[in-house]
């Protein structure tokens, strides 16, 4: 006999895309069987809240990213985040996202691009999009990063690549 | 429910605690969760018990849940809780430096419905105080104002404490000039605490040393602690003197004596930490080591000299 709970649901955000949920400190998804519903907080490493985001946005296991809200500051720091820059979640919280990243990319007209991109999208606009960044006062390193929307509550979410 | 206006008990205004699995439920994380949490971000931060189990604070678990679902990482929401839970500060200075002493005594109650009496006094009450010591200068009149306040609140607490249930007494040598003196409420908190805990607590000024033998022998106490950093050195030396030929060889401490530049010349005295809480903890383990019997060297002695002293003393 067919095992019915195995067809789970697709949960779309409200362009129809497929949205994954992901654990906001380590990356890793939550499996939907045996996750329970009524915590966020992620059942493997119990230090990140889970969060959603489109499958072609949302992290893959081990993908720093960082979290940003629509006053640009830090909200949520992976954990190969923080040992990418070096930082602590808890001391990168709250603070400005452009004093651990600004824009590297020598085709962009102004440093405003990237924050005005993040701004847009964590106010609800903007489709996924790319960019070139490096970590501030680094040079020499560079990242793509995956820049698109996530919640909820929503908020811009930066994968680095 | 006004604790300063009418005659509550600080144990009457119902402080909820939590153990650690009612806290995991309420958050719907497991134990384990939540003391991860305590070493990553600090918060929750817990009480113990007498058994040294966690006890947490309705208040703050309350609060952090509340950020869980609006935040977007343990970070975001601990920071919430924490800025939540530090508005009875804002409110108490501000009350304090508008001069609103009904504000002021809601703020103290709003503190005491999420924290114990000490918290209230340790994360509210004094850090109010100091931070609008700063603003204003300890030697202004809305300084005045606030520490007067804060001592008649910290009074009106002692005197509520419950009766004192242990036999331990503790002599406070208070060598503060008056109640404006910054030093004093801490002073005042560290009676309170130990009032609280059980424990007879006398005060007196270390300027007065006239009749002090009575006191003293009618007190009998167990542990003396020197309070205060007013004083010369020689005035507090000539106090503990006094008291240690009355009363013997007593553990003598100096709480909140750093600022004084000679040290007080009394032989065994230990400084205390600066803060009222972890200060009076130290005197309750200093009377209970006290009270401790002398542990024995049960192992036999070593060499002919030792077995001939054990076979003397086994004749």
């Amino acid at each position: 006999m067919r095992r019915l709970h195995s067809l789970r649901p697709v949960e779309v955000d409200e362009r129809g895309l497929a949205l994954v949920s992901f654990c906001g400190h380590c990356g890793i998804r939550p499996h939907q069987a045996t996750a329970p519903r009524a915590s966020r907080v992620c059942g493997h490493c119990g230090l990140g809240l889970v969060l959603q985001a489109g499958a072609d946005l949302a992290p893959r296991h081990d993908d720093p990213f960082l979290i940003i809200d629509t006053s640009l500051s830090v909200c949520a720091v992976s954990a190969a985040a923080e040992a990418l820059f070096g930082i602590d979640e808890t001391d990168a919280v709250n603070k400005h996202i452009a004093d651990f990243l600004v824009p590297a990319d020598a085709n962009a007209p102004s440093a405003e691009n990237l924050l005005t991109l993040l701004v847009d999208v964590a106010g609800g606009g903007g489709e996924i999009c790319t960019a070139v960044v490096r970590p501030r006062q680094e040079f020499g390193v560079r990242f793509w990063a995956r820049i698109g929307p996530c919640g909820s509550p929503r908020a811009a979410l930066l994968v680095l690549s | 429910m006004a604790f300063a206006s009418a005659p509550v008990s600080p144990h009457d205004v119902h402080m909820r605690t939590l153990k650690t699995s009612e806290a995991a439920a309420l958050l719907n994380v497991s134990p384990n969760t939540l003391r991860a949490w305590e070493r990553r971000f600090g918060y929750p931060k817990p009480q113990r018990s007498a058994g040294q189990h966690r006890q947490y604070t309705h208040g703050e678990v309350a609060a952090l849940r509340d950020a869980l679902g609006q935040g977007l990482s343990i970070s975001s929401a601990v920071s919430r809780a924490r800025e939540a839970l530090s508005t009875d500060t804002h409110t108490l200075v501000g009350a304090l430096a508008g001069f609103e002493l009904d504000r002021a005594d809601s703020a103290m109650e709003s503190a005491l419905a999420l924290r114990s009496v000490e918290r209230a006094v340790e994360e509210v009450l004094l850090p109010s105080l100091e931070e609008l010591g700063e603003r204003v200068g300890t030697d202004s009149a809305p300084w005045a104002f606030a520490a007067r306040w804060a001592d008649g609140w910290l009074r009106r607490a002692q005197r509520l404490a419950p009766p004192p249930v242990r036999r331990h007494a503790i002599l406070v040598g208070d060598a503060t000039p008056n109640e404006l003196d910054p030093d004093a409420l801490a002073v005042r908190a560290l009676e309170l605490f130990c009032g609280r805990s059980g424990v007879r607590v006398m005060a007196l000024p270390v300027a007065g040393v006239s009749g002090l033998a009575d006191v003293v022998a009618a007190l009998s106490p167990d542990a003396v602690v020197i309070a205060g950093s007013h004083l010369p050195a020689d005035d507090v030396a000539l106090w503990a003197y006094r008291v240690r030929a009355t009363a013997g060889p007593l553990p003598m401490t100096l709480f909140r004596g750093s600022r004084q530049s000679a040290p007080v010349r009394t032989t065994g005295t230990r400084t205390l930490s600066r803060t009222p809480f972890a200060a009076h903890r130290q005197v309750l383990a200093l009377i209970d080591d006290r009270q401790r019997p002398p542990v024995r060297d049960v192992a036999p002695p070593a060499g002919p000299e030792a077995g001939r002293e054990r076979r003397e003393a086994q004749a």
